[in-house]
Parts: structure tokens; sequence; C-alpha cells
């Protein structure tokens, strides 16, 4: 139920897709990300215990999403609302591993814009939404990502 | 009865707390010695005809009611008691809804319209009431509630206080800790949205803090 009557934006991104690329995905990869990221489940540092684990192999923690959807340039919807704006927070589904040796095909796509009313007043929220598929089609991954515009000022203060 | 009239699940943009993740978190709160026997979503801007919690309900003996939060012209309002008929006439995600058209459309449909956090800062009735008009019918306001900033909530006892409402209480949890800070204490038995509604109208209650509800 929510509505983006009343927002000025260009509703022809909305759906669209954007490829943002198609990336083949390595071991190097997935233990150079979980190291440097601090991980210390086995499944994602440990190739000798992940053997063991149900996953048979190391697999890519959740966050590793990131190393291609902050790379991808989002398209200026021209949203006409408020003078400044800033990333709004993240949320990463896992829908499937991400195994060494996976090609991980990753489109995005504008979600939904919304309005809501909070102690700054009215926000506008981008909502983009990024999906992994792998090399069997399967949607293993999506990221949602909010960005949030607002005036820097509330109306009467 | 002591129920949260406030929170927010995943359906809501802002929370990342299932309603799995409260409902074991109202048996931690029991097993802690506080009496809690259900909560109400209030899912923002929206309300969630197709989910159904009654089985997880039943399995964990807590009453999972559904509602909704909506912003409007003079702030938020919980709204109880939704029924198709009222979202046919309301759009959820209008953020600058007629707020007096809300609680007149509610009262039509058998609904009850609450303004919420009153105190809060820039979005609280406190900032409208008696600047516009229409208001009438309004007796019940939420009088406690777990987000509150400093001084919200002397605002909010202020207006209830001076304007002789009936005051709820619900915890605005958005993560699973949150849940039950704030509450309603039913004299009557609540079974379901028409049952809240009901005593809501009849004014069979009062906003308690969690500590309140501390078993015997």
């Amino acid at each position: 139920m929510t509505t983006d009557e009343g927002i000025n934006y260009d509703r022809s991104y909305l759906d669209k897709e954007f490829p943002i690329g198609t990336f083949e995905i390595s071991r190097e990869m997935i233990l150079e990300f979980s190291q440097a990221s601090g991980e210390v489940n086995p499944i994602y540092v440990d190739e000798g215990l992940a053997a063991e684990s149900e996953y048979g192999d190391i697999i890519a923690p959740p966050t590793f999403c990131n190393l291609f959807v902050n790379g991808g340039e989002k398209p200026d919807i021209k949203l006409e609302f408020g003078d400044i704006g800033f990333f709004a927070g993240q949320a990463i589904e896992s829908l499937a591993p991400i195994r060494p040796g996976d090609t991980v095909e990753v489109t995005s796509r504008l979600k939904e814009v919304y309005a809501k009313t909070g102690r700054s007043g009215k926000m506008v929220f981008a909502v983009w939404e990024t999906r992994f598929d792998n090399q069997d089609g399967e949607t293993v991954a999506l990221v949602d990502e909010s960005y949030v515009r607002r005036n820097s000022r509330r109306a009467g203060s | 009865m002591f129920i949260d009239l406030h929170t927010h699940s995943v359906s809501s943009d802002d929370s990342r707390a299932t309603v799995e993740q409260y409902v074991k978190w109202v048996g931690v709160l029991r097993r802690k010695g506080y009496r809690m026997d259900g909560f109400v979503l209030t899912e923002h801007r929206k309300f969630d005809f197709d989910k159904d919690y009654s089985a997880l309900a039943a399995q964990n003996d807590v009453l999972v009611l559904k509602g909704s939060e909506l912003d409007t012209n003079c702030g938020h309002f919980l709204v109880y008691g939704v029924t198709e008929a009222l979202a046919s006439r309301i759009d959820f995600g209008n953020v600058q809804m007629d707020a007096a058209e809300l609680v007149q459309i509610a009262e039509e449909c058998g609904a009850i319209a609450v303004p919420a956090h009153p105190g809060r800062f820039g979005i609280g009735f406190c900032e409208y009431v008696g600047e516009v008009e229409g208001f009438d019918g309004v007796q019940v306001v939420e009088r406690l509630n777990g987000s509150n900033r400093p001084g919200e909530q002397e605002r909010a006892d202020a207006l209830i206080d001076q304007r002789g409402y009936l005051g709820t209480g619900g915890s605005d949890a958005h993560v699973v800790s949150a849940i039950g800070s704030c509450m309603t204490q039913f004299d009557g038995g609540v079974r379901g949205e028409a049952d809240l509604v009901e005593l809501l109208r009849a004014g069979a209650f009062r906003a308690v803090r969690l500590e309140e509800a501390a078993e015997a």
C-alpha cells in the first residue's frame, strides 16, 4: 500500500533493470573478502572445516555482495524533493550460497519510491533492489538499498 | 490483559524484527516475571491483510493482532480494527492524509484512530490540536510511547491531562528487545481486533510501563 503519488521523479525508471555486470567468483575473492571483513565462521574462511560442512566448501558471506553493489552507478531518477540526500540503509537477503567458481549476473532496478514523515519532517525514500543470479539462473541474493532525500530545514523552523 | 499496542515488524520499512522474534521475546519477559499477553503490529502506512499469525499465536499462547500506523497532516495515527471497508476509503500511503477525516472514517467503519506519540517534536498531535479543527471525535491518545525522547513524554502527559483524553501505552518497538516496554492494561478480555476497539471505545484500560506488569 505504499504510494508515490505527489512525488516528482522520472517514473520510467521504476522496475526497469540496469545491468551492473557479470562476475566470476573465485576462491581467492571469497577468502580475501571474508578475512578482510573479520569473518570467523569457518564456512567463509576455513577451507578444511568448510569441506566438512553442509556446503562442502567455503561460501561467500552475505556482505560479499557489496563488492558488486557498491561499484554500480545508480541512474539519476530526477527526484524533485529536498536539498540533502543520504544513504538510509541496506538489507541483504541470501537465498542460496554463492560458491567459488560461480558466475553471477548482477542487475539493479528501482523498486519503489515513497514518502514518510518523521521528527525531521517529510522524507522521500528511493529503494533500489540489486539481484544476483548464478550460472544456473537461480537468484542467490537480493540487496535492497534505501536512499533518502529531505529538506535540511523543516518548514516553519 | 497486558497488550503492547504499538509495534513494528520487518513489514515496516524501518524495522528488522520478525513477528516470530517478538513472540519469543514475550516468552523471555514472562520468564523474567512480567505479565504480557500480546501485542498489536502497527506497520507503517500499510495493513497486512495477507498475513496470518494465528498459528504462531496459538502455539505460543501470545495474542498477535494487526493494526496500522498512518502518517497524516497532523502527525501519526494508530488505527485499530482495520477492515477492507476502511482500506477502500483511505490511501494508506498518503503521508498528507486529512487526520480529522481519518478519525471520522475509522469511526464509521468500526475502527478507531488514536494519535501516536502525541508529544513527539515535529509530528506529534501536540503540534496540531487546538490549531486544527475536527478532532472532537478523538477521545483516546497514546500516552506512553517507548520511543519517546527527552521532553516528549512530558508534552504527551500535559496534553492528555489538560484535555481529558484516555491514554494507551505501546513500546513503538522496531527492535526485538524493545517490545513490552510500554503496554496497555485492559480490564476485559481481548480476543481479536473487534474486542480491542470495543474496549478502547469503552475506556476500560490504562497505560502501563513494563515494571507495572511485574507478577506479584
